[in-house]
């Protein structure tokens, strides 16, 4: 369980986070959603403990991250934006380096990535280096990196940015099954129609602010609305930055 | 610089091969300052590698008195042959290698570069166990009488001044100690090069050791077969040259013509009487006689024309002395009066086990016939009758039988070694090659080009690609015609000056 | 905890070998800097030494036979050919021989530019032919004038030299010693980039420090993949030197220069200090940068400090106090080991211990700046 409390931040003179509280549950899909400077980058990041709040917390199954880093992290899998993959390593190595980080031990860590290569059928490009692959090459190895120490929550960040079609449907499936298997899943994303067909929960952002959390369902129910985008431009006023 | 002795004039002739002979002595070397096994010597600013081998003065009482045999390494500037070194043997007998190691580092810089030069002084000489006789400094060289000289007594006074079983000193029992030397710096294989007397060290390594040898080179060469006292014949045979070369040059023949009938006269003079002449100290200027006796001239003669240099000016010191003007003489004598770093008491070890009782009569009759030679033959037969030695046995005498390359270098102009001898010395070596230099005197490898030669067969060990073309370059100064220069005046000065 | 560091530094290892820029920029550095060097330093000793003969432009020799026989016998010879031989001519005075028979100087004219380096040691050898001529005639005057010639001679002056023959290098030692000790420096320089200010350019460092590590363990790993890499190209450098430097004839100098495996341990254990001051400091400024180009900026600045430093220790001016400071007292300890001296131990100590500290303040420098918000998302 993701949960932040109060989170507050200033980056230079742009309030970036004001006073956002929220959870994202295990079992559960949660959706940041909002126009992009809306801070959801900035939430995620201080959910790492990359930015320190200026007030507020963030904690990860209960653990402090601000007190207690490296045990809230080990909790956690970043699927990051960009992906941040290492050209010169292959996927094998490259996932088996992140999951030695999150504290798997060696053997552990190579047991893990062989099983996580199978889970998202890999193989064939795994003991390929990874310069010249394709995005949905990079998506997977990216992710596979991110579940590799199988950890009970994962953070994406805009997810499918840039991917194609086929890419970002194996992305949501994996998404599901992960959901299914009880993980807490948080992403982020400015794409309204992927918002409202893979979350159970979502978390409605505008200048650092949650303007409005709930189910689609609700949303939709709460404005009276009968799409989420249609009840989200009602929640925010304007639909500018963001993507149906 | 070679010879005569303050005390010890007959050394002029006792001392038969030494070399080298530089014209310009340098003064002698200090010891060695050993410590953490560095030293200086004399003559080179570079720090040497020395040290001693603890030998046993009799080798057949092992645990018997021990004396040090002291060496320096020259060390290579670039080893790239670690294993190997050369061997330069000095001559004399009696000289210290060591104190010559300016010399042969000079001589040897090219297979320096490479290798160790590696310089021992023979038991007897320079730091081992030196046999030297007691000097004495009241009477001036240059008033000495040498006919007043008692060999057998300064031999005998001599005799009790030394603390050594001199018989211990000869030839054989030295070659074991350079082997224990090799063996102690582990060398694995030596270069030879022996001059004059070292030349029969050599012959006797190639003997006894010759599987420790890659190769040799014998400069200015005594052959086993010949007792060193024969060089007195060769001082004959080098001035007839030097006066055939006089009557053969332009100007020689024409400044001083007949110079055959003017030095017999001189020697004929003194003969029947020394000459005293009025003159001054050739080093301090002080007023002083110079006492001129055949011996003095011979001994001038001879040991000038070790070099080429001081050779160029005898035709004219002859003229001027059958003018009344023993000046060039004088100076002549100012180089070799101080004497030289020679071991007397080694030097009759070695003649008297090895040479004197080689004499046979043929040889006997050729020594009798010359002045020179027999002056020497006496002095060493008297010195000998007291010295204590064992005689060598009769295959002392055989020439060496060798397969390794071997090199001998001959000078034309050679007062003590002349060309013959080498050529007797090769007799039953299978791979060696003799060269004789035109101009050089004794020692070539300090001449013309013999060094490069020398350099050339430690790197090839081969005989074959050997070239003495550069051998026959004239080098030579050129006789003086006046004291002022050997430079002939161009044709037209000349005739201008007749006019 | 110690895992981790492994992982790491495996992963900087195994990324820096397979790039192909960090791998060539050290390789390129350890293979052509002894090679060129050695051929400098070749192109320079043939200069600086005369060869066996020579010749020059004799003018009016017949006057002078015997000067010619004797510059002939020291392999100086006249030539016709103006474009072999060497520019230098000498002038044999018209009086010449009259003058010298009369014990009258001589005169003797040598033209030649002096300021020709390639001229130099021709010009000296062609002195010291005439001076030993000179000076064997004025001996055998003395002679003839019943004078000992020594007399001219009054101080005979013994020289000691106390120089190995690995010492007499001397500076071109020193040059030897500091490419060989540069070698760290260039040889981690580019994957102490990649791995820093490319990392951020590649958008992996925000998703390393995303992972449960403490900067500390990055820098560290960073750190000591730079250093070994740094090692290596010292290790390569010194091999390929060890076979390329024998080829130059040094000898003809009258020095050696030999690259010891005990030189090469020594080397190593000493210069893995310089290798970790190195690191750090490379890291350091390229975390500072934004992009790899600037990085590249900024360290090409930075190097010129200890370069400059290492540089002024082979220089004779160098000030003593260099000797106690970081780089230039490891790089001064080398040097006199080269030349076969002993260990300046307490120097040594000193500047390790020194170069050891600004290593460690360097390292601690980087750790909060990789804590710091804006050095890491660049905010």
């Amino acid at each position: 369980m993701i949960k932040v409390t109060d989170l507050t931040k200033k980056i230079g003179n742009i309030q970036a986070l004001s006073s956002l509280s929220f959870s994202a549950e295990d079992g559960q899909i949660t959706g940041l959603l909002g126009p992009n400077g809306a801070g959801k980058t900035t939430c995620l990041r201080t959910i790492f403990g990359l930015l320190k709040p200026d007030q507020g917390d963030a904690s990860i199954n209960g653990i402090d991250v601000a007190s207690d880093p490296i045990s809230a992290k080990q909790a956690l899998g970043l699927f990051p934006d960009p992906f941040g993959i290492y050209e010169r390593l292959t996927p094998r190595e490259y996932i088996c380096y992140f999951a030695e980080l999150s504290g798997l031990s060696r053997s552990a860590a190579k047991n893990a990535t062989t099983r996580v290569i199978g889970e998202l059928q890999l193989e064939d490009i795994a003991d390929r280096r990874c310069k010249g692959f394709s995005q949905g090459q990079r998506m997977k190895t990216a992710l596979a990196q991110a579940i590799v120490h199988q950890p009970k929550n994962i953070v994406l960040d805009e997810p499918t940015r840039g991917l194609d079609v086929m890419s970002t449907r194996v992305l949501r499936e994996m998404l599901r099954q992960l959901k299914e298997q009880g993980h807490c899943i948080l992403f982020s994303s400015h794409v309204m129609q992927e918002v409202a067909s893979l979350c159970d929960r979502v978390v409605v952002m505008a200048d650092g602010k949650a303007v409005a959390i709930g189910s689609p369902q609700e949303l939709c129910n709460r404005t009276n609305k009968t799409s989420l985008e249609e009840a989200f431009i009602a929640l925010i006023g304007t639909d500018e930055g963001i993507a149906s | 610089m070679a010879v005569i002795n303050k005390i010890w004039p007959m050394t002029t002739f006792v001392v038969i091969l030494s070399w080298p002979v530089m014209l310009f002595s340098q003064a002698l070397a200090s010891g060695p300052e050993e410590s953490k096994g560095f030293c200086y010597v004399d003559g080179l600013a570079e720090r040497l590698r020395c040290g001693y081998v603890s030998v046993a003065e009799d080798p057949g009482k092992p645990n018997g008195r021990k004396i040090d045999v002291h060496y320096v390494v020259i060390p290579a500037v670039k080893p790239i042959y670690e294993n190997e070194a050369l061997l330069a043997i000095a001559g004399g007998p009696g000289q210290s290698a060591i104190d010559n190691a300016a010399l042969f580092n000079s001589t040897f810089s090219k297979v320096r570069e490479t290798r160790d030069i590696l310089l021992i002084d023979q038991r007897g000489t320079g730091r081992s166990n030196l046999l030297s006789c007691p000097e004495d400094t009241a009477l001036s060289p240059l008033m000495v009488d040498e006919r007043a000289f008692n060999v057998l007594a300064e031999t005998k006074k001599c005799l009790d001044a030394l603390n050594a079983d001199v018989a211990m000193y000869n030839s054989t029992i030295a070659l074991n100690d350079f082997e224990a030397v090799r063996q102690a710096l582990g060398y694995k294989k030596l270069h030879l090069y022996g001059i004059s007397y070292g030349s029969r060290m050599a012959q006797l390594y190639m003997r006894h050791y010759g599987d420790s040898l890659a190769t040799v080179t014998l400069d200015g060469v005594v052959p086993m077969q010949i007792p060193v006292i024969a060089v007195g014949l060769s001082v004959d045979r080098a001035l007839a040259g030097l006066l055939k070369d006089c009557a053969e040059d332009v100007g020689c023949a024409d400044k001083f013509p007949n110079l055959t009938v003017t030095l017999d006269s001189i020697n004929s003079q003194l003969e029947n009487q020394p000459i005293v002449v009025n003159t001054f100290h050739p080093v301090t200027g002080d007023p002083t006689e110079f006492f001129l006796t055949r011996d003095k001239l011979l001994s001038i003669l001879r040991l000038s024309m070790y070099s080429t240099t001081t050779r160029s000016l005898l035709p004219l010191a002859i003229h001027h002395a059958s003018l009344g003007n023993y000046q060039a003489l004088l100076g002549l004598y100012s180089l070799m009066m101080e004497g030289i770093d020679l071991a007397a008491g080694m030097h009759n070890s070695v003649v008297c086990a090895e040479d004197i009782q080689r004499v046979n009569s043929t040889l006997l009759g050729e020594i009798s016939a010359s002045y020179m030679a027999d002056t020497l033959y006496q002095a060493l037969i008297k010195a000998c009758s007291v010295w204590p030695s064992h005689a060598t046995n009769p295959e002392f005498s055989n020439p060496i039988s060798s397969a390794v390359p071997t090199l001998l270098l001959s000078g034309e102009l050679d007062p003590a070694t002349p060309p013959d001898w080498g050529t007797m010395a090769m007799k039953k070596m299978t791979n060696a090659v003799h060269f004789i230099a035109p101009y050089a005197t004794h020692g070539v490898a300090s001449q013309s080009c013999g060094n490069e030669l020398i350099a050339q067969l430690i790197d090839t060990a081969n005989i074959q690609t050997l070239n003495n073309d550069c051998l026959d370059e004239d080098q030579s100064t050129g006789f003086y015609l006046n004291g002022s220069s050997a430079q002939m005046l161009p044709n037209n000065l000349l005739k201008e000056g007749s006019l | 905890m110690n895992s981790r560091l492994t992982s790491l530094v495996r992963k900087e290892l195994i990324d820096a070998i397979r790039d192909k820029r960090s791998v060539m920029a050290g390789l390129y550095y350890a293979l052509l800097t002894p090679i060129i060097l050695a051929m400098v330093f070749s192109a320079v000793i043939s200069k600086a030494t005369s060869p066996e003969d020579i010749t020059i432009e004799i003018t009016n020799g017949p006057e002078a036979s015997h000067l010619v026989k004797h510059l002939r016998a020291k392999g100086i010879q006249h030539s016709d050919n103006s474009t072999s031989r060497k520019p230098i001519t000498l002038v044999i005075g018209q009086d010449y021989a009259a003058q010298i028979n009369r014990s009258e100087p001589a005169d003797i004219t040598l033209i030649a530019d002096y300021s020709d380096d390639n001229l130099r040691s021709s010009i000296r050898r062609t002195e010291n032919a005439l001076r030993s001529y000179s000076s064997q005639i004025a001996s055998l005057r003395l002679i003839t004038r019943g004078i000992k010639p020594s007399i001219i001679n009054p101080l005979k002056i013994n020289l000691q030299d106390q120089a190995t023959s690995d010492s007499k290098g001397g500076q071109l030692l020193g040059m030897i010693v500091l490419m060989i000790v540069l070698s760290v420096f260039v040889s981690g320089m580019n994957l102490a980039i990649d791995t820093s200010a490319g990392e951020r350019e590649r958008n992996s460092l925000a998703l390393l420090l995303s992972h449960p590590i403490s900067i500390r363990q990055l820098v560290v790993s960073k750190i000591i993949a730079v250093s070994v890499f740094g090692l290596l190209g010292l290790l390569l450098v010194m091999l390929i030197s060890r076979f390329v430097y024998p080829l130059v004839p040094w000898e003809e100098l009258g020095f050696s220069v030999e690259i010891t495996y005990g030189f090469m341990l020594i080397a190593l254990v000493i210069s893995t200090f310089v290798a970790v001051f190195a690191a750090s400091m490379q890291l350091f400024v390229s975390f500072m940068a934004k992009s790899f180009k600037e990085a590249q900026t900024y360290i090409t600045f930075v190097m010129f400090v200890p370069m400059v430093m290492s540089y002024a220790t082979t220089l004779d001016f160098a000030v003593e106090e260099l000797r106690w400071a970081p780089v230039s007292g490891q790089l001064q300890a080398l040097i006199d080991i080269m030349k076969g001296k002993d260990i300046p131990l307490l120097q040594l100590t000193v500047s390790c211990l020194s170069t050891l500290g600004a290593s460690v303040a360097l390292a601690l420098g980087m750790e909060r700046m990789l804590k710091s918000e804006k050095i890491v998302f660049g905010l």
